[in-house]
């Protein structure tokens, strides 16, 4: 089997609200904490549906449309950056499994 | 008349529906409430539901077109270095005995199945009418008046009970919210479980794994599996497809992962294995999923699980054990919810919600196979901790099994002599005893 790639991953998942442009996040990361002198940074790796990138400058970027509730950063970050809240099933994004 | 509800229960999971099977059997009058589109909707496991009890709950669920997948009748323990996988395996005729002691399931078709049968459990209720399960609503808050929980507020609205049952998973914000959680529960003994869904044609399924009817096989793996984090990787069969995944612990990951190994990575590199690629081969991924899951330690658990007028079920309360035997979860759930539901029955007898007598919940669950076998296996989820028990000890197992099956023209050392080099050559036998015996104690 191929490696399969974390893009062809997440195009397997099924999202609520998917054609929706204007879907009120349900985690605010307060990434002004991860890049001033949090020691690991490790939501860019722990993330299982990497949300959590870092650019070239090593900066920490966070999106929420590919978030599939899974909670790891709500443990994950000990800085205190992530604010997380379960998505809004009328407004928010978040996952409606398939098989689960 | 009292308008309110006897019981709202915050989550439609395994622990969420058990409760409101039996409220709706003793005749009690309750609000369930799920966020997903349908129960299951948001519900990842592995997953095996372990034991017996759904047959108590669903009597005869075999005939009542239960959404399981296979039950088990064939299980497996591997040990991987990178090269090699070494087996302990177990495939017993007893299995096949109805009711089942392990049920493989997908939990987006298995929830909404139990949640179809509580409906039906409601309608032959004494109130068909005003007991209900409300999907796609989030509970925003829980309503507190002198330190009684008294209802939930969703979708803007009040909604008023006499208790409130918490089974909301292990992201238990609202358990956190009212103060029986800490705010912030570090990942030193969480971790994440990451999985794909893979399918097959059945027949090539079932021929590869060599499985009869309904028969299921789940394969549990450490070692290599987990690419040097502290855990272990999984494999069920399905009706068409396999739940393959891992699952790692978070502070582990933390420590031993990085930009160049992400947590998808070393999924990647599992799948990458020659025995799980002769096992894989041909199948297509369908799904991919993650989900928060407990370890088993009880440090972690909510100090109380009951409070006046509220009680905490399932993985809300971190009940989950990972033994080393199995990963019991969604039994738990089963189980906790049934008893806080009995729980709630007996209040309700009694005229008192308070934590007085909603504490007899914590009595029945430390009287529990749930309680008693947490405190017993705390050693062995200690155990399974060790670093070498996902490093040294698969790479020490592999050496032998490569000692002990490969056959050349050339004198052959005895057992003990191919055991000895094996632990010298990955460690030493003053730590393999000292695992040895650490393991015979705790396990």
């Amino acid at each position: 089997m191929s490696r399969t790639s974390i893009a062809e991953r997440l195009g397997k998942v099924r999202y609520v609200n998917q054609a929706r442009t204007d879907a009120k996040p349900h985690i605010l990361v307060d990434t002004a904490i991860c890049n001033s002198g949090c020691p690991h940074q490790c939501t860019t790796y722990v993330c299982p549906a990497n949300c959590y990138v870092k650019d070239e400058a090593g900066k920490v970027h966070f999106q929420f449309e590919d978030c599939i509730e899974c909670g790891t950063c709500l443990y994950a970050c000990d800085q205190g950056a992530v604010t997380w809240n379960y998505p809004d099933p009328e407004e928010g994004r978040g996952v409606a499994w398939i098989f689960g | 008349m009292d308008d309110k509800f006897d019981c709202i229960i915050v989550g439609g999971g395994i622990a969420g529906l058990s409760a409101a099977m039996t409220l709706a059997r003793r005749g009690l009058k309750f609000l369930l409430v799920e966020r997903g589109e349908f129960s299951g909707a948001k519900n990842v496991s592995g997953g095996v539901l372990w034991g017996t009890r759904l047959n108590d709950l669903v009597p005869d669920y075999w005939e009542q077109d239960a959404a399981f997948e296979r039950f088990v009748s064939h299980r497996r323990l591997t040990f991987l270095d990178g090269t090699s996988a070494f087996s302990l395996d177990f495939k017993s005729a007893h299995f096949n005995e109805k009711p089942y002691s392990g049920l493989i399931v997908l939990r987006s078709k298995f929830d909404a199945w139990l949640a179809s049968k509580v409906e039906e459990a409601i309608t032959e209720s004494p109130h068909p009418d005003d007991s209900l399960i409300a999907t796609n609503i989030l509970v925003e808050d829980i309503l507190l008046k002198d330190g009684k929980v008294t209802g939930i507020r969703a979708g803007g609205e009040e909604f008023h009970a006499h208790s409130v049952i918490l089974a909301e998973g292990v992201n238990n914000l609202l358990t956190r919210k009212i103060g029986m959680q800490t705010a912030y529960v570090p990942g030193d003994h969480m971790a994440t479980g990451v999985k794909e869904v893979i399918r097959f044609d059945r027949k090539v399924l079932e021929d590869r794994f060599q499985l009869s009817g309904d028969a299921g096989f789940t394969n549990e793996f450490i070692g290599f599996a987990s690419g040097g984090v502290e855990g272990g990787g999984f494999l069920y069969t399905n009706q068409d497809s396999l739940s393959l995944g891992l699952v790692l612990n978070m502070k582990s990951m933390r420590e031993n992962l990085g930009d160049s190994k992400k947590i998808y990575d070393v999924l990647s590199d599992f799948k990458s294995h020659p025995m799980l690629q002769d096992l894989l081969k041909g199948g297509e991924v369908v799904e991919y999923s993650a989900h928060v899951v407990s370890t088993g330690d009880m440090r972690v658990m909510p100090k109380r699980l009951a409070g006046d007028g509220v009680l905490i079920a399932g993985e809300a309360a971190n009940l989950l054990l990972n033994s080393g035997k199995a990963i019991q979860g969604m039994d738990y759930a089963m189980e906790s919810g049934i008893l806080a539901a009995e729980t709630v029955a007996e209040a309700k007898e009694a005229g008192d919600f308070s934590v007085k007598t909603l504490n007899e919940y914590r009595l029945k669950l430390d009287a529990s196979y749930i309680m008693k076998d947490m405190r017993r296996f705390q050693g062995a989820v200690n155990f399974l901790h060790s670093k070498e028990m996902f490093t040294t000890v698969p790479d020490v197992v592999n050496d032998f099994g490569r000692r002990f099956f490969t056959v050349t023209n050339a004198p052959t050392d005895k057992t003990p002599t191919m055991l000895m080099n094996a632990v010298n050559a990955h460690s030493n036998l003053w730590t393999m005893l000292k695992l040895a015996v650490k393991g015979g104690r705790s396990l």
